[in-house]
């Protein structure tokens, strides 16, 4: 530290400023300064972004290239010491070829033009007149077309007018007391950079454990590459921003979980910083770990739903589920951002295989998910309506049989649910059934079916509804 | 001394070069390729224009890897990767981070690259084939393509009417020619590592393809399955362990987007007016467009499914067939040896291999009070795939073609789609529809306004009986009562009429529905 601090004498003898002041920043080809993001799961960034900037006293323009190409121009905020904004400025008049023409109308302009047999050039000059379908010149006292005839001009233009830019470029009109370098921030928020989590899930089935890495996947698709940032990552969406990110299942929480996790938290939002500094690449897809817990407990358990009047001429599948908690005891032990979390098996041979992906939202820590991995092979349901009588006008008996059916080598447990037995009226009632079911709420009733290996178990209800 | 200077810089700033140590795998040692159908499909075969299937690659890599940070790129990846789910194990430093980087290098992105810097702008005289170059400065950016400042001043790309181009120094930095999956490592010390790499990548698919011939007495077929995959990639997975997963797995998130990386801009050149009221449009190389799909067809035999190999098992002795292990809830088929699994290529290979399993052939109409008169019924194969009735196996979903034997002639029966079927079910397959065998139904009475007299009414005009399973889409006690219906024996939630309709003749059933 020292010795470049020596350094930094000798060359600020030498009147080398700019390039050390370059080589303090990593990245020469950018002009950006001490970058933050902090990235919403939403797809809103908020961007700090810390230059040294020479302002001298009085009025001056400044430019800031290499701000996000997406930028929300109206949320930029600025400061830098004893100086006072007089306006800010977000110009996107493209510079093309059109758009020089264009304001070249009334200025002269130079036409090179070459002889397509002998290639000799002649050079006159000329005044654009108008451009309306076609470039009128003035020419002398000659009017023109521009290229009516077909052969080859050259148009050269003497200057770029001050409006026309390659990149949309935010300007600031500053008023500073003083003059010098000086640290300015710049703020702003931009679109087109998000993230989400990706979850590698390693389900043992014999051992029933779990060995979860967490992913932060972040995109960046501003066209902008941020150099060198830090960056921070905040699970949750504020309003007013659209959410592409994923919102996870209906049902994958069973029991939210009222635990807090050892992250820092910005109001109700966790925030996941990353350990390092990093460069996000435009059109990048970057992803850094979060989480790393092994052998968590986790069970499998196979699940169904039967609509209300189901009546089934093929037996279906019933859904694969991996249970598990995400609590600090006996669980993940962390509060989950929302992601996709991949499931894997290992075969006969110990090679990891895929068994499926579920979806979930925000979850907080201590909650109980229940995860479907897929449908089943060889554990499957029939439901159908064996008998409906009609009580009275307004009351319906209804006999259900769900055949529930095994082909695996060991037992397993289903459970069924028969679901819409409630609309408005409560007084569903089941008159009858071959095995005690456990109400799960006004409109559903839940079978915890035993089926034994290679076998069947026949589960019969008689419900009587207003339907 | 400034010499002296710079030197010192150097020492004292080479990290950011240190960082940039890239190590380059181009391709792995070897490749185990699972493949997974198409989520959304019950049955039925697949479509070699469209895979839509998916699968897990794990490919086994040898690094040298520098001890400290170093990125490593991974080429030869197939062009379908799913970045997001890439897994790296192996590696002595770990994964510090995971970047699929898609700046890519195409026309537009050099003129966005090369942006205030100096380029040559080539002009060649179409008269005398005389070359002139001159230096020039981009100052647009693609989006408003070109304009350059030249010595005479600003001029603009191809709005001359003359053979020009821009010829580029370098390739700016960032750019490459496809989407790269590169991991951020840092290592104790330098060494050699063996690394997997793991990812799911579309363009895959497979399904299963029966061929069951029936015996000359029409009660057994002899059964053989190929499991057909697929792989629309462009890249080939040569020496493949190949395992295909039958089940359904769940899918959420999207695929299709996840594995198509962000295509590159086209850069278009736009102009002021270049004659009488016509705006220019300067013509300009685009991107070759991708080569159509070629995808090798395998033999077709008649109407049967097209892109489907129809040996008989007598015609074909399989020699190699697919192991079967149960993985969780899906079933693993391993091809036992290692194979090729080719670019836009589709491959096949024995399943399940089955002599003489039982089977009941039979007709089968399923009836609801609007059923059209003269309807045909379905000619239904069941089969009964219990332990120990001759088949016994699980089933994964896919295609039967049914064959027989006519006046000692092979002659194509039908074709059903299959959906997955564990041991222990039934499997009914509706191979074709017969016109012989009809059914009529309608009302023969009114006896007043709440009680009708109906009649089902099946006719065979075969020389021959037949059997005829009538499914009834009846729920005893609904709408009426029906002292017929409300008796038969109930299956699948329908009530079902099983009777023998006489060689060219006909057999009823009366049932009378007392309304409410």
């Amino acid at each position: 530290m020292a010795m470049r601090r020596w350094i930094v004498a000798i060359t600020l003898s030498m009147g080398l400023l700019g390039p050390v002041a370059i080589l303090a920043q990593t990245d020469p080809q950018t002009a950006q300064g001490d970058l933050s993001v902090t990235i919403y799961n939403g797809g809103v960034t908020l961007v700090q972004d810390i230059r040294q900037i020479n302002i001298p006293v009085g009025r001056s323009r400044q430019e800031f290239p290499d701000v996000s190409a997406q930028i929300q121009p109206a949320t930029v905020s600025f400061a830098a010491a004893s100086t006072g904004i007089v306006e800010q400025n977000f110009d996107y008049d493209l510079l093309s070829p059109n758009a020089l023409m264009g304001k070249a109308v009334g200025e002269m302009i130079m036409l090179i033009r070459m002889n397509p047999a002998t290639g000799v050039e002649t050079r006159e000059r000329a005044k654009v007149l108008a451009v309306n379908g076609g470039v009128v010149l003035q020419i002398g006292e000659r009017i023109e077309i521009l290229r009516d005839d077909g052969l080859p001009v050259r148009v050269v233009f003497d200057k770029i007018p001050p409006n026309l830019r390659a990149k949309p470029t935010l300007s600031i009109t500053l008023d500073s007391k003083a003059g010098g370098v000086r640290p300015a921030t710049l703020s702003y928020l931009t679109s087109g950079l998000g993230w989400v989590a990706d979850y590698v899930s390693m389900f043992d089935e014999k051992a029933g454990t779990i060995d979860v890495q967490g992913w932060v996947t972040l995109t960046n698709n501003t066209g902008t590459t941020f150099s060198d940032a830090r960056t921070l990552l905040v699970a949750g969406s504020p309003r007013g921003v659209s959410n592409f990110g994923p919102r996870g299942n209906r049902g994958t929480v069973r029991r939210a979980g009222t635990e807090t996790a050892a992250r820092e938290q910005l109001g109700d939002y966790y925030l996941y910083p990353l350990a390092e500094r990093t460069t996000i690449a435009n059109a990048q897809q970057k992803q850094v770990s979060f989480l790393n817990v092994q052998r968590v407990p986790a069970k499998k358990a196979y699940e169904y739903s039967v609509g209300w009047l189901t009546s089934m001429s093929e037996p279906a599948s019933a859904a694969s589920v991996i249970r598990f908690s995400s609590s600090a005891q006996g669980g993940l032990g962390d509060a989950l951002p929302a992601g996709t979390v991949r499931f894997y098996q290992r075969d006969a041979r110990g090679d990891p295989q895929f068994i499926g992906e579920s979806a979930i939202g925000h979850t907080p820590m201590g909650s109980e998910l229940g995860l479907a991995t897929g449908n089943a092979f060889d554990v499957k349901v029939q439901a159908v309506v064996e008998k409906r009588e009609r009580l009275s006008p307004s009351r319906w008996r209804t006999s259900m049989k769900y055949t529930v059916t095994n082909a695996k080598d060991e037992p397993v447990t289903v459970d069924i649910t028969q679901d819409g037995l409630d609309w408005y009226f409560t007084d569903t009632r089941i008159v009858a059934e071959s095995q005690p079911s456990k109400r799960r709420d006004s409109n559903g009733t839940r079978w915890e079916v035993m089926v034994p290996a290679n076998g069947e178990t026949i589960v019969t209800a008689t419900f009587e509804t207003r339907f | 001394m400034r010499h002296w200077i710079l030197m010192t810089l150097l020492v004292i700033f080479p990290l950011p070069l240190a960082a940039q140590m890239v190590v380059t795998s181009a391709r792995p040692d070897a490749v185990a390729v699972s493949v997974y159908r198409d989520p959304e499909r019950a049955g039925g075969g697949i479509d070699l224009g469209n895979l839509r299937g998916f699968a897990l690659i794990s490919e086994t890599r040898t690094i040298d890897l520098p001890a400290g940070d170093a990125i490593i790129r991974f080429e030869g990846v197939a062009d379908g990767i799913i970045s997001v789910s890439a897994i790296v194990t192996g590696l002595p430093g770990g994964t510090v981070e995971k970047n699929r980087d898609a700046a890519l290098l195409s026309p537009a992105s050099l003129v966005d690259g090369t942006l205030g810097n100096r380029v040559m702008l080539r002009r060649t005289d179409r008269a005398t084939g005389a070359v002139r170059e001159e230096a020039a400065t981009v100052r647009s950016s693609a989006a408003g393509a070109v304009v350059l400042q030249t010595a005479a001043g600003l001029e603009t790309l191809r709005c001359t009417g003359l053979s020009e181009t821009l010829v580029y120094n370098g390739v700016p930095a960032g750019l490459s020619a496809r989407p790269t999956l590169s991991v951020m490592t840092r290592s104790p010390e330098a060494s050699r590592a063996t690394v997997t790499l793991t990812y799911l990548a579309t363009g895959f698919d497979w399904a299963a393809h029966y061929v069951a011939e029936l015996s000359d007495d029409g009660r057994s077929v002899d059964l053989l399955a190929w499991l057909t995959v697929a792989n629309s990639n462009g890249a080939s997975f040569a020496d493949a362990s190949l395992n295909a997963l039958a089940g359904q797995v769940n899918v959420d998130s999207n695929y299709a987007a996840l594995g198509t990386p962000p295509e590159a801009e086209p850069l278009n050149l736009s102009c002021f007016a270049t004659q009488s009221g016509r705006f220019g449009q300067p013509a300009f190389p685009e991107p070759t467009p991708t080569a159509p799909m070629a995808i090798r067809l395998m033999l077709s035999d008649g109407d049967a499914p097209a892109g489907v190999i129809l040996f008989s098992m007598k015609e074909y002795g399989a020699a190699a067939v697919a192991e079967m292990e149960n993985l969780g809830d899906l079933k693993l088929y391993r091809v036992p040896m290692k194979v090729t699994v080719a670019a836009n290529g589709q491959k096949q290979v024995a399943l399940l291999v089955k002599e003489n399993v039982p089977v009941q052939r039979m007709y089968q109409i399923t009836v609801s009070p609007g059923t059209p008169d003269n309807s045909v019924t379905g000619h239904l194969l069941r089969i009964d795939n219990r332990m120990g009735k001759g088949l016994g196996e699980p089933l994964p979903s896919g295609e039967v073609a049914v064959f027989e034997q006519v006046a000692g002639e092979r002659r194509y029966a039908g074709a059903s789609a299959l959906r997955d079927h564990a041991v222990g079910e039934t499997v009914n397959l509706i191979v074709g529809e017969s016109a012989q065998v009809r059914l009529v139904q309608g009302l023969v009475g009114e006896k007043d306004r709440v009680r009708q007299d109906w009649g089902t009414e099946l006719t065979n005009a075969n020389p021959y009986p037949v059997e005829v399973e009538v499914r009834f889409d009846w729920t005893p006690g609904e709408q009426a009562d029906n002292t017929v219906l409300d008796r038969l024996p109930r299956k699948d939630g329908y009530s079902i009429w099983t009777v023998t309709v006489p060689a060219n003749g006909t057999e009823t059933l009366k049932y009378r529905i007392n309304g409410r």
